[in-house]
Formats: C-alpha cells, structure tokens, sequence
C-alpha cells in the first residue's frame, strides 16, 4: 500500500481493507437496508481482521466518510418513505446535474428520466402515473422515442433503483433521493417538498388540510407516536390521517417477521 | 497484460512419475488450426499427497500495478496527442488555458467515480468513453489524471484500475490481494486449494480446449479425490471446483452444448488468466511430473512467448515511469 498519497486529501482517517472491502460491496449493491449493512461490516471484519471488534456503524462509517469528504463522496444514511427503514448508500455529492446518469442512459432516456422527476415533484402524491409520463414522449430530447421504448426505459430505472413503480405509478425510489437531493432542490426550488420535521427533501407524505405543511410518513409515525390526540405542529388543528406504522428494528427481531408482514401504509394521503 | 502474481511456490511433490506418460496434441490456440485427433491428458503419477504450500510473494505495490496497465493506454493516446498538438500548432486553435491543480484534482474524482458505476452496473470501462465522458478537453492531462485516480481507488476501495485488454482498450476494476491476506491465506488451509486448481488449470492448458468433468475426475481420483466423497483436507472436492472455484472466476464450468446426456466442462476463468501465467503452469507441470518443461513443446511455447510479452510491458512501464515527472 503506497504510504504517501499525493491527491490533495489532507485529512485522512484510517483506512485498512476492512474498510475498503465495505466500500467495495456497497458500492457493489447500490442501496442496501441498514440490516443488511451491520451484516457486511461484520463480514469485512471476519475476512480482514476477525481479531478486532466490530466498531459501532455509527462510527465505523463516520470515520470512512471523513476520508471520502474529499473525494466529494460519502455513505449516507436515508429513510425509506413509505415505511421509515433506515437505509445507506455510497452516493457522489459533487455532480449537481441529473448527467450522474449519463454514462448509462442516452440523451433520450435522461430527458425521459427528467420529465417524470419533474411530474413526480410537482404531484400531490408524489407519484407520477405511466400514463401521463408517456405522453411526454414527443417532448424529448435526441433521438425519436416511441411509448413503447419509453415503458422500457422506465422498466430500466426501475431496475437501476432510480425509480420505484407501484400499480402502473411512479416514484422515485429512495436511493435516487439519497443521490439527488441536493440536485432536485436547486433545480426545482419552487416545486419541491420539504418535510416539516426533519426539513429533507419530501416527496411522498402527509400533509395537513388547514395549513399545507407536509410531513414524511416515518416523521409522523415519530411525532405522533404517543400522542392519544395528534395535531399539526404547526396550526394545531387535528391531524386528519391515520398515523401509520413504521419500520421497527427492535419489534422485527424480537417477532422475527420480515417486513412484508408489516403493514405499511400507501403513502397517498393528503 | 497486467502483472501476475509471481511465483506461488509449490513444494515439491512425491510424485512417482518416472513411468508417466505424458500425450500432448498440437492443442487449439485461439486462431489456431484445429486440433490433431489425439486427445492430450496429463500423466499418471501414483501418488501425490499434498503438502502445505510456501507462502507466497508479496504481490507488487498498487501503483506499479496500476502503472502498469495505465502507461500502455496512455502511450496510445502520447501518440496522439502529439499528432494533435502539431496539428493545433499548425491551425493556431485558441489555446485551453491549462487546469489548475484543483481542477485536475476534481477530475480524478469525476473520474474515480464513473469508474465505480460502470462496474457497479456491470458496463465496460472503455478508454475512448472515458476521454469522451470524463476528461474531455483535458486530454493533454489524461496521464496524471488516470494515475490519480488510480491512486485513490487502491488506497480508498482497495481496487485497482487496470488495462485487461489492450486490443479492445478496456479498463477492469480489480480487487488487490493485499500481501496480509495472501499471508492469512497461507497460514489458512486455503493454501492446498491453490494445487487442486493448478491441476485443474494445467490440464485445460494442455488439452488447449476446456477439459470434461470426467477428465478432470479421472486425474483428481488418482490423487484420492473423488466426487462423492468427503476429503480431509478439501472436504466437498466437487462443490470446491465446480462452485467456489467458479465463484472466485478461477474456472468457468459450463455445458458442453449438443451433448446428451448432459456433460459439462472446465475452462480457465477470467481471475486465472489475470493471476496466474503460463510459465507457472509449466513449472508446476515440471515439479509434478519430474520432466523438463519442454516435455510439452506447443505449450511451452507458448509460455516463453507470454513470458517475452509482460517482460516487454514490464520494460516499457519502466521506462516510461522514469521518464515521467511527478504529478
């Protein structure tokens, strides 16, 4: 391993292969729940140092993430919308335009890509029907794409985790928020959502009927969750939807269910 | 045409070998004529227990590795340029003011990055998209920009950014075998697993076509090893070569089309071809059998030319390193 690294990166953590080998397989599977995390860290140990004890993830990736500061990449830690898992990727905070994906989308299936972010944020649902996104597909850029290529192209995103499709909708899957959040709020800083109580990027959630303020579904599982009587922050008024359950880590292990016996709500209210 | 890794260091084997015969065919390179009808099979030594194996070499640094693979694209593009620059001259194009540091620097991330996604989402990393996509009009400054990348994908993600092809010009991400793990693999039993895929691997080399299971059986259960059975020191021998070997992209195991029933064979994976050289397999050949090398004439062959062919890389990349000022 070369001692002197001459890439301007001043500040550098420790980086040993228990580390790297993270960084490789995340990078390797794109999103991965936070379960599925704690199981890698301990495979990295078990394979480069099965002596040492596993650092709390918390920290073990702290101490990753202060030498990615300068590459402009980092692990980051996101929620799933609809049912609040806790969730982690290696994601590029440097490029500021949707071409993150240009290597592997052509010029067409970027702009195809664009117009459903844009109806996806501009939607109260934060879904963007197949429909209505197919009906763009005269207004795209580059080469002619005709509706039945574009189902493909969506099937694509999909595939590449940029978008999620629930009953012939879309929306964008929590890995492309993680990645585009800083994009979508610069380009679109009229239309987009913000989350009154953890103030991220919001694209599905509740919101309240008296004073529009919007909350993500594991928020407000969160705020309300002793509440007999739950009422917006904000105005006060009654909240007027069902609190939903969320995703909890304790509860899973101590059932041993998966989450697909856990009941979580269709994020469409509001 | 990236470095192997030098000499695994095989013990020696007790091998009663003196009465092996040893049947070589013309074998089938690549563009090769077709095959003599003779069917090529390694000798039949009597017995050959495994011993524990010599701890390898530490595999070469990450940046000459790297180096390596790197200076015969960027010669290419050296020519080039070059073509270029006389070119410009020639038509006076509006000079690029030339990056800062910081700016070069923000392209070895930008480059670092594409790289990881292309292999993440299984695409080739192929060196004209990468000047088209990422260096762009910075292509004067391609060098050190890719060494810089080089660097920080070895230091950072222990991966190494290598030339796997220079014909088509493509560029792999390369896991490194740190020397620890080598060491950790020694003292392990993983050692032993390196004969029984050198066995494997030398008999496809010498058959020059992918070797059946059952030739491949027919040779392990001289050594004791059989399908059915649990060995002490491998334990499941046929899930060891037919799924770990595979996994690890040591060996491809496919099936042999046309055939009924269902056959299948061995081929050398794409990890073999990278780590492991033919003059190795010759040596291994020759320790085993106890007969010189040029026992199997075709092969040896063409080891010696792969052999004249890394050390003409090796003589080029050290030229070439030497010559180059730092970053």
């Amino acid at each position: 391993v070369p001692s002197s690294m001459q890439c301007g990166t001043r500040r550098m953590g420790v980086m040993t292969d228990v580390h790297r080998r993270f960084l490789q397989l995340l990078m390797t599977h794109g999103v991965l729940e936070e379960q599925a995390v704690k199981r890698l860290q301990k495979h990295c140990y078990k394979v480069h140092d099965c002596n040492a004890t596993v650092e709390k993830l918390e920290d073990f990736i702290n101490n990753i993430n202060s030498v990615l500061e300068s590459l402009c990449i980092e692990v980051k830690k996101g929620v799933t919308e609809d049912d609040g898992r806790p969730i982690y990727a290696l994601v590029n905070l440097a490029t500021t335009s949707v071409s993150k994906m240009a290597s592997d989308f052509a010029e067409n299936e970027l702009d195809l890509f664009r117009k459903a972010l844009e109806l996806i944020i501009d939607s109260e649902s934060g879904f963007a029907s197949s429909t209505n996104i197919l009906n763009l597909v005269d207004q795209l850029k580059g080469k002619k794409m005709r509706k039945k290529e574009a189902e493909q192209v969506l099937q694509k995103f999909v595939q590449n985790k940029w978008l999620i499709e629930k009953e012939g909708e879309f929306t964008l899957h929590s890995r492309a928020i993680l990645e585009m959040e800083q994009y979508i709020r610069a380009t679109y800083p009229d239309s987009v959502k913000m989350c009154n109580i953890c103030h991220s990027l919001l694209i599905q959630g509740q919101s309240c009927e008296t004073c529009g303020i919007r909350m993500h579904l594991p928020c407000v599982a969160k705020y309300f969750r002793s509440s007999s009587e739950p009422r917006c922050p904000h105005c006060n008024d009654c909240w007027p939807h069902e609190i939903p359950e969320i995703f909890n880590p304790e509860k899973e292990r101590e059932a041993g269910t998966s989450s697909s016996n856990k009941k979580s709500l269709r994020s469409r209210q509001h | 045409v990236g470095k192997k890794v030098k000499d695994l260091g095989y013990s020696r084997f007790a091998a009663e070998a003196s009465h092996a015969e040893v049947c070589i065919s013309p074998g089938v390179p690549m563009e090769g004529p077709p095959p003599a009808s003779q069917a090529a099979t390694l000798g039949e030594p009597q017995s050959l227990p495994f011993s524990p194996m010599d701890a390898p070499q530490a595999s070469p640094s990450p940046q000459a590795l790297s180096d390596e693979g790197d200076m015969r694209a960027l010669l290419l593009e050296e020519e080039e340029d070059c073509a270029c620059q006389a070119q410009s001259a020639a038509q006076a194009q509006p000079g690029l003011a030339p990056p800062t540091p910081a700016q070069l620097v923000q392209k070895a991330h930008e480059l670092m990055w594409y790289v990881l996604v292309k292999d993440q989402r299984k695409m080739v990393i192929w060196f004209p998209d990468i000047v088209k996509d990422v260096i762009g009009s910075y292509k004067k400054w391609c060098r050190s920009i890719l060494k810089r990348t080089s660097i920080i994908l070895a230091r950072v993600f222990g991966l190494h950014l290598r030339l796997t092809n220079l014909h088509t010009m493509e560029f792999s991400l390369v896991k490194a075998l740190e020397p620890e793990e080598l060491d950790r693999m020694a003292l392990s039993n993983h050692m032993p697993m390196t004969g029984l895929l050198l066995m494997i691997l030398s008999l496809i080399y010498v058959k020059g076509r992918g070797a059946r299971e059952s030739a491949v059986w027919n040779v392990l259960r001289i050594l004791g090893l059989r399908p059915w059975r649990k060995h002490s020191t491998f334990a499941d021998v046929r899930k060891v070569i037919t799924e770990e070997f595979v996994q690890q992209n040591y060996l491809k195991y496919q099936r042999v089309p046309y055939v009924e029933p269902p056959e299948y064979e061995f081929f050398w994976g794409p990890r073999a071809c990278r780590e492991i050289t033919k003059m190795q397999i010759m040596e291994f050949l020759s320790r085993v059998f106890k007969k010189d090398p040029q026992a199997w004439p075709s092969r040896y062959r063409e080891a010696l030319q792969e052999a004249r062919a890394l050390r003409e890389a090796e003589t080029i990349a050290h030229a070439f390193r030497s010559s180059i000022s730092e970053d």
